[in-house]
């Protein structure tokens, strides 16, 4: 029945096109209003370069038997940098031959001088792709390279061979820190005839993850240095704004970057798409959700191969499913819609790969699983689900769809936050902005302590030694002390009895991760993992905790044992905590002015508390009553950017206290939406707090996700100079080095909240300018115009 | 300590790491006063200790000797590979004492007892470490009690010992002694006639019910780590000494079961070699 409904409104909407330009045509007369903006990206002619004379016969056949007769410009440039001895870093679209520039030098060395190379790869899947295609070059050309995948899943008893006869080991971060170096003299051999690094995908190597991997590539150069070898590195990355620098400061040294590519790319157009507002005074739009698969239906309708990318699994499964009901309804007939995520088994994942490449099916939804380079082949349309978060993974994603002769067409729908619809208002932004800048930060201390622990376990470290940039003495006088080395002399040994890599993860800062254990029906079964950072959050007494949308209730937390006791259960209503956080400056680094007012950076140190929760009813969202929470306070020293406002600015521009804090805390909604625009960060990297001088304390959110101003506990502050201020502070311990670069942008920042909620089509404020607003606010002042009012005062 | 430890330190509780270890902050006199008379008890304990036994052979290591008369001279019977009929003076029983169990690079022998066979006695040498700059000279001193034919003998030695020692060899640059010799398992054969028999077939249960043997006063090896530790910081160097009287009795139990496997029924014997990890001989 409803596969009925879906196929009768699908065939309703079905408009008649049958090529890419045709479907761009008739979008574009239907639904002018909904797409706000629309750029045509010309096709490209590719430019090939012969062969190098470096590379053998067999090779060349080998090349041949696969339809390669010459190269592109930038394979051939990568070759010639390499053999100038320069390591070397490729930034190319998506299905430009990035792999062959790396596969070409190494195969050759391998055959030439039985060299070693290991490459590493950000997920295993894209390891096993590139091992599956090594072997096929192999076979094709007989060339005698032995190329495996290490990684947890590779047997005990194939790892002793992989590790002597293994000419290309393709692996990951995570093995290298975990498997690798803490066995070194395991590959010894390995480790002696090591000549190529390569690390490919480095713009997923950024944040937490980045900075770890710089770590991991330092103690990898120290132990390639124990065995005389220092391994030439080849990188590569998705476009960028910075890719020369970003894999210079991940391997420590320079680094020669290729950035034009010489493969052919075919015309593209480029939608921005707006779903309809549906309720104009409180600035609600239609789902992304909605527009995606009604987009999807029109395309492959249209007979062109579609990719949908959504933003979470458990969308991926609903926009699946509308679209089997459409295109899939008829058992008899071959499947058309598939979706493709994590947590799917690798063999089913491989199914789909193939079926795509094949193009035995018209349609799949995935997560951002597929926007690395799995080879799935060629798409016609690409649809994106809400805003990736970066203007770098949209082009990625985007460029899934793009063949080499025909057009192709990307659809980037925004949903209703405050990024999303930043950046689908701003056609110009999104067009010529840059890609964005990845950035690390691998001296933040508590990352380099790890490191100088594994290190340290690998090989003893002397008085001096300098490990990345730092001199490693204070760092190992404070493992010393806690046991874990012992100095003799000049010289640190490790001496415990523990494996340090095994407590250190590449993905994030803070240990000590909170698992949770159901208890229903007598058995204990752990059901998830709970960073540190959100466990206060989510998993106090009395919370109802959701795993695929089915509720359980936390009985009991253990804080030190790191474990949350859950049932599962029957109830009508979800739980959000009440938390808020104190922020207090403890050292300014350095500042300047910012219009009327000023604009710092510096080192903070930030409280937050959860002090009860509220349960909500589903649906109607009631309130329907309170719980307590007592648990530890959370505090953190890390880094911030703030502005702050004089009283006499502000006493010309507000009539009372209460206007000025309402447009400072649309200003940090703005603020914060633009924050994280400028520096690729992810929300819950980057954290927002107003307050008065030097200190804030401010909320979380209410359930309408509207910023709160709390009066401060602290009662000599409410006579103290009234001084309100905007934080933008690193949710990381130590800081993950974000505020430094908002700082040196301060100004461009102002400017662009300052349009942002200029240009924003809402009345008094909606969720994608200064926050949600109540219905009631629009009567006097508008948050708007009072976030406005800030934000020019600071500009 | 620096302003750094005190920032790191005080990061690592942010992150939920030291949740368990709290940081003491003196907040009066007393505990000021208190600190000092630690700190002072610490350092005078942190001279360095006398070793427990043996001579120094070389800067921070020792060597324990001594001779037991034997009254078994045949060749030992080792039926399968091409090893066959082996003289006594060829066989080495070895066992280490580690640092721990966690594996790794970072885990190491300080200790690694022998016992060879010379004429009419059983020679049983001892090195360890007293302090960690020693490694490469113990490594060394090992190395050359061996002979081109020698064969090892131990306990599990394969999986465990020998590898830890080739990765310590490579770590200090040394030729490993492993590469190029046998080494013959107990382990395998004494699994396959007793499984089941006794309640597992660790070294300690095997020669109290097999052998007969009751050690006095032992320490468990799974304490040795934390023995050596202590005799390292300065803080006690008694149970070192017991960890040498261990090891010590490990290699002579290792000779001991070894004489036993001799003796097995011919067809349960004959099984047990067969079926034992095959070939001992490096490929």
């Amino acid at each position: 029945m409803l596969a009925q409904t879906a196929l009768t409104t699908a065939q309703r909407s079905d408009l008649g096109a049958s090529s890419t330009d045709g479907l761009v045509g008739k979008l574009t007369e239907r639904y002018r209003d909904r797409i706000t903006g629309y750029f045509k990206i010309p096709a490209i002619a590719a430019r090939y370069s012969p062969f190098p004379p470096g590379v053998s016969e067999p090779l060349i056949d080998a090349l041949a038997a696969r339809g390669i007769t010459r190269l592109y410009s930038h394979q051939r440039e990568a070759w010639d940098a390499l053999a100038a001895g320069l390591n070397t870093v490729v930034v190319t679209p998506t299905a430009s031959g990035k792999s062959l520039c790396y596969h070409l030098p190494v195969i050759e060395a391998v055959r030439q001088s039985r060299a070693k190379a290991l490459y590493l790869f950000p997920t295993k899947a894209l390891a096993q792709d590139q091992v599956a295609e090594l072997l096929e070059l192999n076979r094709a050309g007989d060339l005698g390279v032995r190329a495996y995948t290490f990684d947890g899943d590779t047997p005990n008893d194939a790892r002793q061979a992989i590790r002597v006869h293994g000419d290309i080991v393709v692996s990951n971060p995570d093995m290298v820190h975990q498997a690798i170096l803490p066995h070194h003299t395991k590959w010894a051999q390995f480790f002696e005839g090591l000549r190529y690094i390569v690390i490919d995908e480095v713009h997923t190597y950024r944040g937490v993850f980045g900075s770890h991997l710089a770590n991991v590539l330092r103690r990898l150069k120290r132990i390639c240095a124990f065995y005389g070898v220092s391994p030439q590195f080849i990188l590569c990355s998705a476009t960028i704004g910075n890719p020369k620098e970003h894999a210079e400061a991940l391997i420590g040294a320079p680094v020669q970057a290729i950035t034009r590519s010489g493969a052919a790319n075919g015309e593209r157009h480029v939608l921005l798409w707006n779903p309809p507002v549906i309720n104009p005074d409180l600035g609600i739009r239609a789902s992304s959700r909605s527009q995606a698969t009604r987009l999807a239906r029109h395309a492959i309708r249209s007979k062109l191969k579609t990719i949908v990318f959504a933003q979470s699994r458990l969308m991926v499964e609903v926009i699946t499913k509308y679209l089997k009901d459409v295109f899939d309804h008829d058992p008899r007939k071959p499947e058309r819609i598939r979706a493709y995520r994590g947590g799917y088994l690798p063999t089913e994942r491989r199914e789909t790969e193939r079926a795509l490449r094949s193009g035995s099916i018209d349609g799949v939804v995935s997560t951002s699983a597929l926007e690395l380079g799995v080879d799935i082949g060629s798409l016609d349309v690409a649809i994106l689900s809400g805003y990736p978060g970066s203007i770098a993974a949209t082009w990625q994603r985007l460029g899934r769809a793009g063949r080499r002769q025909q057009p192709s067409l990307g659809v980037m729908i925004a949903s209703s936050h405050a990024l999303d619809q930043y950046v689908v208002r701003h056609p110009e932004f999104f067009q010529n902005a840059p890609p964005e800048t990845a950035r690390i930060a691998p001296d933040q201390l508590l990352i380099l302590l790890d490191h100088i622990r594994c290190a340290a376990f690998e090989l003893p470290f002397s008085a001096g030694e300098i490990f990345g940039e730092t001199v490693a003495d204070d760092f190992l006088d404070v493992l010393a002390e806690s046991g874990v080395l012992h100095r003799e002399g000049d010289r640190w040994d490790w001496i415990a009895d523990s494996y340090p890599a095994q407590a250190v993860s590449l993905r994030s800062v803070a240990d000590g991760n909170f698992v949770v254990v159901d208890r229903s029906g007598g058995r204990q079964v752990i059901i998830a993992e709970v960073d540190y950072s959100s466990a206060a959050l989510t998993l106090y007494e009395g919370a109802i905790y959701m795993v695929q949308s089915q509720p359980f209730q936390v009985e009991i937390l253990d804080w030190v044992g790191r474990k949350a006791f859950v049932r599962r259960t029957v109830v009508d209503y979800y739980t959000d905590s009440i938390d808020y956080t104190k922020l207090k400056v403890l050292e300014r680094f350095d500042g300047s002015n910012a219009g009327k007012g000023t604009c710092h950076h510096g080192e903070v140190h930030v409280v937050r508390r959860v002090s009860g929760y509220k349960k909500i009813r589903f649906y109607t969202h009631e309130n329907i009553g309170y719980g307590p929470v007592t648990l530890p306070d959370q505090e953190l020293h890390t880094t911030a950017v703030w502005w702050q406002l004089s009283q006499a600015a502000l006493a010309q521009a507000f009539m009372s206290k209460q206007d000025a804090l309402d447009g400072f805390l649309g200003a940090a909604y703005a603020l914060h939406t633009v924050a994280q625009v400028s520096v690729m960060s992810e929300g819950r990297d980057l954290q927002k707090a107003v307050g008065s001088g030097e200190t804030a304390s401010s909320s979380g959110y209410d359930q309408q996700g509207r910023g709160q101003w709390l009066a401060s506990e602290n009662t000599e502050c409410a006579d103290a100079v009234f001084c309100p201020t905007v934080h933008l502070y690193d949710n990381h311990p130590g800081g993950i080095g974000l505020s430094e670069p908002l700082f040196r942008r301060a100004a461009q920042l102002v400017n662009d909240a300052r349009e942002l909620v200029t240009r924003c089509e809402c009345k008094a404020g909606c969720p994608a300018c200064v926050g949600p607003i109540l219905a009631s606010d629009e009567e006097h002042r508008s948050p708007r115009g009072l976030a406005l009012a800030v934000l020019d005062l600071l500009a | 300590m620096s302003l750094l430890a005190n920032k790191l330190r005080a990061l690592q509780q942010q992150a939920g790491g030291a949740a368990t270890r709290s940081v003491v902050v003196p907040r009066d006199d007393i505990a000021r006063h208190l600190r000092k008379l630690v700190q002072c008890r610490e350092r005078l304990r942190a001279q360095p200790l006398v070793a427990p036994a043996g001579t120094e052979v070389a800067p921070g290591v020792y060597l324990v000797e001594r001779r037991i008369d034997s009254t078994e001279t045949d060749d030992a019977w080792m039926p399968w590979g091409d090893l066959g009929h082996v003289a006594r003076e060829r066989l080495v029983c070895f066992d280490t004492e580690t640092t721990g169990l966690a594996g790794g690079v970072g885990t190491r022998a300080f200790m690694i007892g022998a016992l060879q066979w010379q004429g009419k006695s059983l020679l049983v040498r001892q090195l360890y470490l007293t302090t960690i700059a020693g490694e490469a000279a113990m490594l060394r001193i090992f190395a050359s009690w061996l002979a081109a034919d020698s064969v090892f003998i131990s306990y599990n030695g394969r999986s465990y010992d020998a590898p830890l020692l080739k990765g310590r060899y490579r770590l200090n640059r040394l030729p490993c002694p492993f590469a190029d010799r046998g080494h013959v398992d107990l382990l395998y054969p004494t699994r396959r006639a007793w499984r089941g028999v006794w309640e597992n077939c660790r070294l300690a249960t095997i020669e109290r019910n097999l052998l007969g043997i009751v050690r006095d006063d032992d320490l468990p090896g799974s304490e040795a780590p934390a023995a050596w530790l202590a005799f390292l910081r300065g803080h006690s160097a008694s149970n070192l000494r017991r960890v040498i009287a261990h090891n010590d009795q490990d290699v002579i139990t290792l000779a001991a079961l070894l004489d036993r496997l001799q003796i097995l029924p011919l067809e349960e014997g004959a099984i047990a070699w067969q079926q034992a990890r095959p070939a001992t001989l490096p490929a």
